[in-house]
C-alpha cells in the first residue's frame, strides 16, 4: 500500500503546527490545543487521506517527564486510522493544567463520546461541547482523577449507592420531545410518563455480570436505554505503572481473561516495538499458535453462551467441550488453564513442550465435529434465524464511526483484519480467509465468528508446520534475563540480569503505539517510558470499549429479548471494556 | 473436619432432625453465581460436564437472589459494585452461605489500587474463600465440598 | 364408578402444599430486613413503580393464551374415553375444534399474534 503523504498532513496542520515526535516508523505530530478540531475535521474528510476512524482518544500526564518546566502538565492524544489506506496518525494536543479544556469531537466520530468520558474521569480535562460529560469507569461518588500522576495508586473511595441514571433518563426524554415536537407529532402521544423503567442491572445474566441498562419500555418495546460501565474497572493502567514492564503481562491476561494468551502477546509486541527488541522466528510462530489457540477458545464461549441466551443450551456444551480440550493443552504449555502469562519482553516464558505439535494436531481434528455439528444445529435452524437475522443490525459507516474493529465489524462488510493488513508474525504467509458477513446483525456476527474458528484451526496447522527450530528468546541479554548458567561465569550477563531485575527492562524513552488482533478486533497499547524500567503510561486501546458504545443505539425500538441476542453477538468482555 | 461432641444431654430426635436438615441443605445448594471476571468463566467451566457441579447437587443456578442460597463471588469486585453485592446478598433468604472464590474477591488479588474492593468480606460475611487467580474447577470443588461439611458443622443456622 | 382414585389425587394435592408450608414455617429461618423486603432490581435504586398502566397488547396474549390452553384441557378426556364415544365424540369434537381454529385463523388475520 501507498505510504502515507506526510507533506498533505502537513498542510492540513498548517499554522498550528508544534512540533514532530514521529518515532519507531508512527507520525506524530504536536498540534495546538486550538486548531484541534479544525485540523480533525479536515484529515477526517480529506478525500485522499480519509481518516475516517478515531481508534483512540486519550491522555496522558506528563508532569514527570523531562523537560521539567513545562508549561503544559497533559496531552490529549488522538490515534487516527485510514481504514481503506491503512495509514496512521497520532496527534497529540498539550493541555495546560491551569485550563484543561478541549473542544469535544464527538460529533466527528460518535467513537469519541464515550472516550472523552473517560479522560475527563481520569485525568480532569474537559471536553468543551460534550453531551453527557460524566465518569464513566470510577463511580459517581469518586472524587479525584487517578490516573494524574499526583492520585496515590492505592487511595480507595468507598461507593455508598447505585447512580439512579435519572438525569440521563431526562436528558432522553428531552431529546426525545424535542425530536417530536420538530416532526411535527403531537406531543401528548408520545407517552413518555406511562412507560415502565427497569433496571437491567449489574449482577444479571443476561448483561454477563458487570453491564448495566436502564431501559425504558412500552410493552415490549425498549424506548430509551441507558447504559452505565465501570462496573469491573480494576485500574490496569495504574497498576502497569507500579512494576517492571513484565510485571504487567499477568495483569494483561486478564483483559480480556477468556483469550488471555492473545492479550499476553499483544502486550510483549508492543514493548518489543518500543524497545527495538527483535524475537527469533521460533517465538513469533509460536506466539502465533497461542494467538490462534486463544481465538477459538473465545469465539466457542461467545457463541455458546450467546446462543444459551437465546435458549438453546446444547450449544453450550458442545463448545464448552471443545474448550476444555484446547484447555488442557493450554494447561499443559503454561501451567494454567485461563489466565496465563506466558510471554515475556523478549521471549516466552518457556518453549513447547516435547509432543506439542502432534497432540495440539489431534486435538483440532477432534473439535472441529464439535463447531460443524453446532453449526449444523443453528444454521438453517428456523427460531435461531428469527431471533437473529435482522436483529441489532449496524451500517458499515455507523461501525466505523464508532470504532469498530474485529469480527463485529467484518460482519457488516468491512473486510478489515490487522493480521492481513498489517502483515506481522508472517501472517502474511500463511494461507487463510478472512470471513465477511453482509447485515451487520447478529446472525452474521455469529456466522463469522464460528467461520474464524476454522481459519484459525487452519493458520495453526500451517504454523505447526513451518515451526522452525531455534532459540525461543531473544539473545539481547539487555532485556531479556540471561540464561542462568552465563551468569555464574561471566560479568556481563550478572550485570545484565541484575540491572534487570533490580530497576525493571530498561526500555528506553520514548513513546509508541502498537495494535494487534485480538478476537474482538484491534487491542492497541500505547506506551510511554521514560527509560526508567516502569511504564511511564500504559494506555490499552480496548476493542469492545467502543463496540459497547454502539449497544443502546442497536437496542432502541427493539423487543427486551432481543437485547440478549444483541449484547451476546458483541462479544463484551467487561475485563477489557472497563479494564 | 471431625463431628464435634454433641453435648451431654442433646435429644436424639432433634439432633437426627438437624442432621436430617443439613443433609437436605448441603445436598441441594442453589448457587447464584455473583460472577464478574475470570472467575466466572471457571465457574462455567465446573458447571460444565467435564468438572459437573451437579454431582453435588448444586447445578440449579438461579440468578435471582430470592431463589439461591449459596452466593458465589466469583471475581474482582470494586467500589461501584459493592453496593449492588450488598443489597443482591441481603436479599438472598436465609439460610444462605457465600463462598469467595478466587483471591480478587477474596482479598483483592494483585489490584491494589483505587478502586478494587479489597476483599469482599469487608462488606458481607464469608463462609469458604477459595484461592487461585483463577482456582481450577477442582479447587473450587474442594471448597463447595468444605462447604457442605461446614452446613453440617455450623451450629448458627439452627431451627430458626 | 368408583371416585376412590379421584379422592386420592384430591387429597395428595390438599396435602403436599401443607405439609411444605408447615415444614417451612417450623423450620426455616426467619430474618426479615429492609433490602429483602424490596423488589429486586439488580441491586439497584428503584426508579418508578411497576404499578402503571401496561400496554394492553400483553392482556391480549393472556387471553389468548388461556383460550387456547383451555381447549388443550378440553382435549385430553377425549384422548382417554376415544374409544368409547365413537363416531359421536368425533363429530362433537370436530365441531368443537372447528369453532375454535374458526377463532385462531381470526385472530390471525387480524394481526393480534404479531407484537406491533
Amino acid at each position: 500500500m501507498p505510504a502515507l503523504d506526510l507533506e498533505r498532513v502537513r498542510g492540513l496542520v498548517g499554522d498550528d503546527f508544534v512540533a514532530d515526535r514521529s518515532s519507531h516508523g508512527d507520525h506524530a505530530y504536536v498540534v495546538r490545543p486550538a486548531g484541534v478540531r479544525r485540523i480533525l475535521t479536515a484529515l477526517r474528510d480529506d478525500p485522499v487521506l480519509q481518516f475516517d476512524m478515531l481508534m483512540d482518544l486519550t491522555a496522558a500526564d506528563r508532569s514527570l517527564l523531562p523537560p521539567k518546566d513545562r508549561t503544559e502538565r497533559y496531552e490529549v492524544i488522538y490515534n487516527l486510522y485510514s481504514l481503506w489506506n491503512g495509514w496512521r496518525l497520532r496527534l497529540l494536543a498539550p493541555v495546560p493544567e491551569s485550563d484543561p479544556t478541549l473542544p469535544s469531537v464527538h460529533d466527528l466520530w460518535k467513537a469519541a463520546n464515550w472516550a472523552e468520558r473517560e479522560v475527563w474521569d481520569m485525568y480532569g480535562i474537559r471536553f468543551a461541547g460534550h453531551p453527557n460529560l460524566k465518569r464513566i469507569l470510577c463511580h459517581h461518588e469518586f472524587v479525584g482523577h487517578p490516573l494524574r500522576k499526583d492520585y496515590d495508586r492505592t487511595r480507595g473511595q468507598w461507593c455508598s449507592e447505585l447512580e439512579t441514571l435519572e438525569d440521563e433518563l431526562e436528558m432522553a426524554h428531552t431529546a426525545e420531545r424535542l425530536r417530536a415536537h420538530e416532526s411535527g407529532a403531537d406531543p401528548a402521544e408520545s407517552g413518555i410518563g406511562e412507560r415502565m423503567i427497569l433496571n437491567i442491572g449489574p449482577s444479571h445474566p443476561v448483561t454477563h455480570g458487570t453491564l448495566r441498562v436502564l431501559v425504558e419500555l412500552e410493552g415490549e418495546i425498549i424506548k430509551t436505554a441507558i447504559p452505565e460501565i465501570g462496573y469491573l474497572h480494576r485500574g490496569f493502567e495504574k497498576c502497569a505503572e507500579k512494576g517492571s514492564w513484565n510485571n504487567v503481562i499477568p495483569y494483561a491476561s486478564r483483559l480480556n481473561y477468556v483469550s488471555a494468551l492473545a492479550n499476553d502477546v499483544a502486550y510483549v509486541k508492543a514493548v518489543e516495538k518500543l524497545a527495538g527488541i527483535e524475537v527469533p522466528d521460533r517465538c513469533k510462530y509460536i506466539r502465533v499458535i497461542v494467538t490462534e489457540l486463544a481465538r477459538i477458545m473465545d469465539h466457542c464461549v461467545c457463541n455458546g453462551a450467546n446462543i444459551v441466551d437465546l435458549g438453546a443450551l446444547t450449544n453450550f456444551w458442545y463448545l464448552f467441550s471443545a474448550r476444555e480440550k484446547i484447555y488442557t493443552i493450554v494447561e499443559k504449555l503454561t501451567g494454567i488453564r485461563l489466565t496465563t502469562a506466558y510471554t515475556r519482553v523478549g521471549g516466552l516464558s518457556h518453549d513447547l513442550y516435547d509432543g506439542f505439535a502432534d497432540e495440539c494436531r489431534a486435538m483440532l481434528k477432534e473439535i472441529v465435529p464439535f463447531v460443524t455439528d453446532v453449526i449444523k444445529l443453528v444454521k438453517k435452524n428456523r427460531i435461531f434465524m428469527e431471533r437473529t437475522v435482522g436483529i441489532g443490525a449496524i451500517t458499515s459507516e455507523q461501525a466505523i464511526s464508532y470504532g469498530w474493529t474485529g469480527p463485529c465489524l467484518r460482519a457488516t462488510g468491512v473486510p478489515l483484519d490487522a493480521r492481513k493488513r498489517d502483515g506481522y508474525y508472517f501472517y502474511d504467509t500463511f494461507d487463510f480467509d478472512v470471513p465477511v458477513g453482509e447485515n451487520g446483525d447478529s446472525y452474521d456476527r455469529i456466522m463469522v465468528r464460528f467461520e474464524e474458528i476454522f481459519q484459525s484451526i487452519r493458520i495453526i496447522e500451517q504454523a505447526l508446520d513451518k515451526l522452525p527450530g531455534g532459540p525461543v528468546n531473544t539473545d539481547n541479554n539487555k532485556f531479556f534475563l540471561p540464561p542462568k548458567q552465563e551468569l555464574y561465569r561471566d560479568i556481563e550477563p550478572l550485570m545484565n540480569h541484575f540491572m534487570i531485575v533490580m530497576f525493571g527492562t530498561p526500555v528506553p524513552a520514548g513513546e509508541t503505539y502498537d495494535s494487534f488482533e485480538v478476537t474482538n478486533g484491534e487491542l492497541g497499547f500505547y506506551l510511554i517510558s521514560d527509560g526508567k524500567g516502569k511504564p511511564y503510561r500504559l494506555r490499552v486501546r480496548p476493542p469492545c470499549f467502543y463496540i459497547y458504545q454502539a449497544y443502546t443505539s442497536m437496542i432502541e425500538n427493539g423487543m427486551l429479548a432481543d437485547m440478549a441476542a444483541i449484547l451476546g453477538s458483541l462479544n463484551i468482555v467487561a475485563g477489557e471494556l472497563d479494564r | 473436619m471431625t463431628r464435634p461432641a454433641g453435648g451431654d444431654g442433646a435429644p436424639f430426635l432433634t439432633t437426627k432432625l438437624e442432621g436430617a436438615i443439613d443433609w437436605a441443605r448441603k445436598n441441594s445448594l442453589f448457587p447464584i453465581p455473583f460472577g464478574t471476571a475470570c472467575c466466572a468463566i471457571e465457574f462455567m467451566g465446573v458447571v460444565g460436564p467435564s468438572f459437573d457441579i451437579s454431582r453435588f447437587g448444586a447445578e440449579v443456578v438461579r440468578f435471582s437472589p430470592r431463589q439461591a442460597d449459596l452466593m458465589i463471588v466469583a471475581g474482582t469486585i470494586v467500589y461501584k459494585m459493592a453496593p449492588v453485592l450488598r443489597k443482591v446478598y441481603a436479599q438472598m433468604a436465609d439460610p444462605k452461605w457465600v463462598i469467595s472464590m478466587g483471591v480478587c474477591a477474596s482479598s483483592g488479588g494483585f489490584y491494589d489500587d483505587y478502586c478494587t474492593l479489597q476483599g469482599i468480606d469487608q462488606i458481607i460475611p464469608v463462609d469458604i474463600y477459595v484461592p487461585g487467580c483463577p482456582p481450577t474447577p477442582d479447587l473450587f470443588l474442594d471448597g463447595l465440598l468444605k462447604l457442605q461439611q461446614k452446613i453440617d458443622l455450623d451450629r448458627r443456622l439452627r431451627l430458626a | 364408578m368408583s371416585y376412590l382414585p379421584l379422592a386420592f389425587v384430591i387429597g395428595l394435592a390438599c396435602l403436599v402444599p401443607v405439609l411444605l408450608f408447615g415444614l417451612q414455617r417450623l423450620l426455616a429461618p426467619r430474618r426479615p430486613n429492609v433490602a429483602k423486603l424490596e423488589t429486586y432490581e439488580c441491586g439497584a435504586p428503584i426508579i418508578g413503580s411497576p404499578h402503571q398502566r401496561q400496554p394492553v397488547k400483553f392482556y391480549i396474549v393472556a387471553v389468548l393464551f388461556l383460550l387456547f390452553d383451555i381447549e388443550t384441557v378440553f382435549l385430553f378426556p377425549w384422548s382417554v374415553l376415544y374409544r368409547r364415544l365413537g363416531v359421536f365424540g368425533l363429530v362433537e369434537m370436530g365441531v368443537f375444534l372447528a369453532v375454535l381454529v374458526f377463532g385462531l385463523v381470526y385472530v390471525w388475520r387480524k394481526g393480534a399474534l404479531e407484537w406491533e
